[in-house]
């Protein structure tokens, strides 16, 4: 009996043991919120974006001696202190939603930050709650322009604006006519008739005036569309040289299919961010994604050559969740999610004053951007934004501008369709 | 004067809203609880516009998002273009609402049944194509409300849901008020006349086209009172967000899963929707994509298969059987 008491004793002494050091050694969690469309039309590209930001948490969480980034050696923030756990919360592409869904994050959940929300019209309001709120907002890919026009303090944006890449393509324009006497002299734009795509064709607009591109056709279509047949007809009639698009991912598998359709092209073809980008997409259009040009920060064949740690991280831990590699959008989000970890770690805490102060003034380096570092202008944008403009060939994407980065010579003009 | 039973229930709810924000931490500060609330309020209110045309007027409009989103238009211009007060919006999107839905109604209430259904849903889409190419009303970027002072003066919060709430609650009493008025008048006797048979009731002396335009005026002025507020509590607002057949299915979902017709059925649709879609998309998100909504869809489906008639119908049946009971007794 009393060799019995002594166990018990013994055995509860080992329980206690075990768990004060646990607690002694448990990392606090900071919540980070994952806010994207996980129902609705762009419901792929959200969770992407959510697999991508839990990548980043997995490289930041977990010893990774194989990645070289500043936070995968070691294990957690502060010395072990803290790790990040992931909040994902699902807007359905309405602006209504993710203001709530942003209050119920920063309220009940108590994340320290956001990031999100891929469409732009959804990180409007959300991020309008984390100003109001003095909370951080971190937006990885939304594009447009007037987002970090607000003067917003706790705002940083990660993606070249709409305005960025249509000064590259203008450019590339320009230098293809200098340079390879391309005559490229009209211009036709299709786009989806909301905050993304309005802010895009407006950009396009005032870029194409820098060089007298003649506007021929300005053709807006209403997203989720089931016919684009009238809307492609008014391009194919006005006949533009080169046709800048912005249509998420069905719509642009529509637009690229009726275009074969009517069997119609332009001399070429470039696109802003979101459903050309989208590798899905392009294994769904096959061949007839073919000779279509587009703005990129990421694809696995510039990953190979500029971002071999972006392809570890990919390949460790993205892939297994999404079955297929990055794409422009979910990667940026990965990215700004190693911004904000990295200043945590710098400002010793989840301190939100110190932290945003340090995201504000701060360089970081970044191993899954093509620039290899972010930085942020006064207005949130991220300076060091980097696009690249690319043509697909064969589900491969081809760097063909700016020279620095060039790695084939382009179709130009387009190879028609009957002749493919 | 003698309180009827719904007299009393009437008061007694106004009485437990009113205390509600009094209670500490049940709407006040950042409580979720307090958002739902609002939003059970505010969809109710909206859900009650619509029945008094389609529930008590038996004329089924699948057009209201229209005149809610010029509801909300108005204040959202009264703030974002002209940079004054939404309160100068709210009476001038009601008066717009009313006008405009006379100007549809006047011809569309020569069509009868399904046909005047049909040709609402036609409007919807009318509406949005105009407002989405609209760049006086911001097109298809909307307008965004700018960072406004706290306060009733630009009703606008950031730190508490209580101005929403109090405000919510006094667009749900002037709606129902205005309902109860409408029961209990000759209105209402009109409204029910023209919809159990027209022909008959124009035999009895009743204007029907006067009747039923009235009651679109009034439907489409008190949807464009809660588009107002509902801008005001996103501070954004745009054609897809407000003018929308899925706005327009709001509308008429929460009434039938609450009871057309009836005065509590919009309020126990709302109560039973919106708790169930915020909390289900707050909560069940991360077990996958999409599961909040299977769930919700489920409900909506097992509700109406056992009882079209929605809420009411089912209260009614347990009523039926408890006094089944007492007769036994």
């Amino acid at each position: 009996m009393k060799q019995s008491k002594r166990t018990v004793f013994i055995a509860m002494l080992a329980l206690a043991a075990i768990f004060v050091s646990s607690a002694a050694f448990a990392a606090e969690e900071i919540k980070v919120g994952a806010l994207f469309p996980l129902t609705g039309p762009a419901a792929v590209s959200g969770q992407n974006c959510v697999n991508a930001v839990q990548a980043a948490v997995e490289v930041i969480n977990k010893k990774n001696a194989d990645i070289n980034d500043p936070l995968a050696a070691q294990e957690g923030l502060v010395g072990g202190k803290y790790v990040i756990k992931v909040v994902p919360a699902d807007h359905q592409g309405k602006p209504d939603v993710a203001k709530s869904e942003a209050e119920r994050l920063y309220n009940q959940e108590k994340v320290f930050a956001i990031i999100g929300c891929y469409n732009s019209s959804a990180t409007k309001p959300a991020s309008a709650v984390a100003e109001r709120a003095k909370k951080l907002f971190l937006c990885g890919c939304s594009s447009s322009a007037a987002l970090t026009e607000r003067g917003y303090k706790y705002f940083f944006r990660h993606a070249p604006t709409d305005a960025i890449e249509s000064v590259e393509f203008v450019d590339y324009i320009a230098y293809l006519n200098k340079e390879k006497n391309a005559g490229i002299k009209t211009l036709g734009i299709i786009y989806e008739n909301t905050e993304f795509g309005k802010h895009a064709a407006e950009e396009a607009v005032k870029a194409a005036k820098k060089i007298d591109l003649k506007i021929v056709a300005d053709v807006p279509f209403n997203n989720g569309a089931t016919n684009l047949n009238s809307e492609v007809q008014k391009l194919k009639s006005a006949n533009p040289d080169v046709v800048f698009g912005a249509a998420l991912g069905g719509d642009y598998s529509l637009w690229v299919r009726t275009m074969k359709q009517v069997n119609w092209l332009p001399k070429m073809a470039i696109n802003y961010c979101t459903g050309y980008q989208n590798p899905a997409v392009q294994k769904e259009l096959g061949s007839d994604g073919n000779f279509f040009m587009g703005g990129m920060g990421y694809s696995p064949e510039l990953a190979k050559q500029f971002m071999p740690e972006g392809i570890k991280i990919q390949d460790k831990y993205y892939t297994p969740k999404s079955n297929q590699p990055f794409d422009s959008d979910s990667i940026q989000e990965a990215v700004m999610m190693m911004v904000l970890a990295q200043a945590i770690e710098k400002a010793g805490g989840p301190d939100t004053e110190k932290v945003r102060e340090i995201i504000a003034t701060q360089e970081f380096p970044s191993t899954m951007s093509l620039s290899g570092k972010v930085k942020f202008s006064p207005d949130g944008q991220n300076a060091e934004a980097l696009s690249v403009i690319t043509q697909l060939h064969e589900q491969s994407y081809k760097t063909v501008f700016p020279l620095k980065y060039k790695d084939f010579e382009p179709t130009i003009p387009m190879t028609p369709w009957d002749k493919r | 004067m003698t309180l009827t039973k719904k007299d009393k229930l009437w008061y007694g709810f106004i009485i437990c809203a009113v205390i509600l924000p009094f209670i500490p931490g049940v709407i006040g500060g950042g409580s979720f609880f307090g958002h739902v609330a609002t939003m059970i309020l505010l969809y109710a209110a909206m859900a009650q516009s619509w029945n008094i045309i389609s529930g008590y007027g038996g004329q089924v409009s699948f057009g209201h998002s229209v005149f809610f989103g010029i509801g909300a238009y108005a204040a959202g211009l009264a703030v974002v273009t002209y940079e004054t007060l939404p309160w100068y919006g709210v009476p001038l999107g009601m008066l717009t609402a009313a006008v405009v839905s006379i100007l549809i109604s006047y011809p569309c209430f020569r069509l009868k049944g399904h046909y005047f259904a049909i040709a609402t849903f036609a409007i919807v889409e009318i509406f949005n194509r105009l407002f989405m190419i609209w760049d006086a009303v911001g097109g298809a970027l909307g307008l965004d409300y700018p960072i406004l002072d706290d306060g009733w003066k630009n009703f606008s919060w950031s730190d508490t849901k209580t101005g929403y709430y109090i405000g919510a609650l006094a667009i749900f009493i002037v709606v129902f008020g205005i309902v109860r008025w409408i029961e209990k008048n000759r209105m209402g006797y009109y409204l029910l006349a023209v919809r159990e048979g027209q022909e008959t009731a124009e035999s009895l002396g009743v204007n029907s086209t006067i009747v039923k335009l009235g009651a679109m005026a009034l439907s489409a002025a008190l949807a464009a009172l809660c588009g107002a507020f509902f801008a005001q509590y996103n501070y954004r607002v745009d054609p897809p967000m407000v003018m929308s057949l899925d706005m327009s299915m709001k509308f008429v979902l929460i009434t039938i899963l609450g009871g057309i017709g009836t005065f509590w059925g919009p309020f126990l649709g709302a109560l039973v929707l919106i708790p169930l879609q915020e909390y289900t998309r707050a909560y069940l998100t991360h077990l996958g994509a999409g599961v909040d909504l299977i769930i919700f869809g489920i409900i909506i489906i097992i509700v109406m298969i056992k009882e079209p008639r929605g809420m009411m119908g089912l209260l009614s049946y347990f009523n039926k059987g408890k006094k089944e009971g007492e007769a036994k007794l």
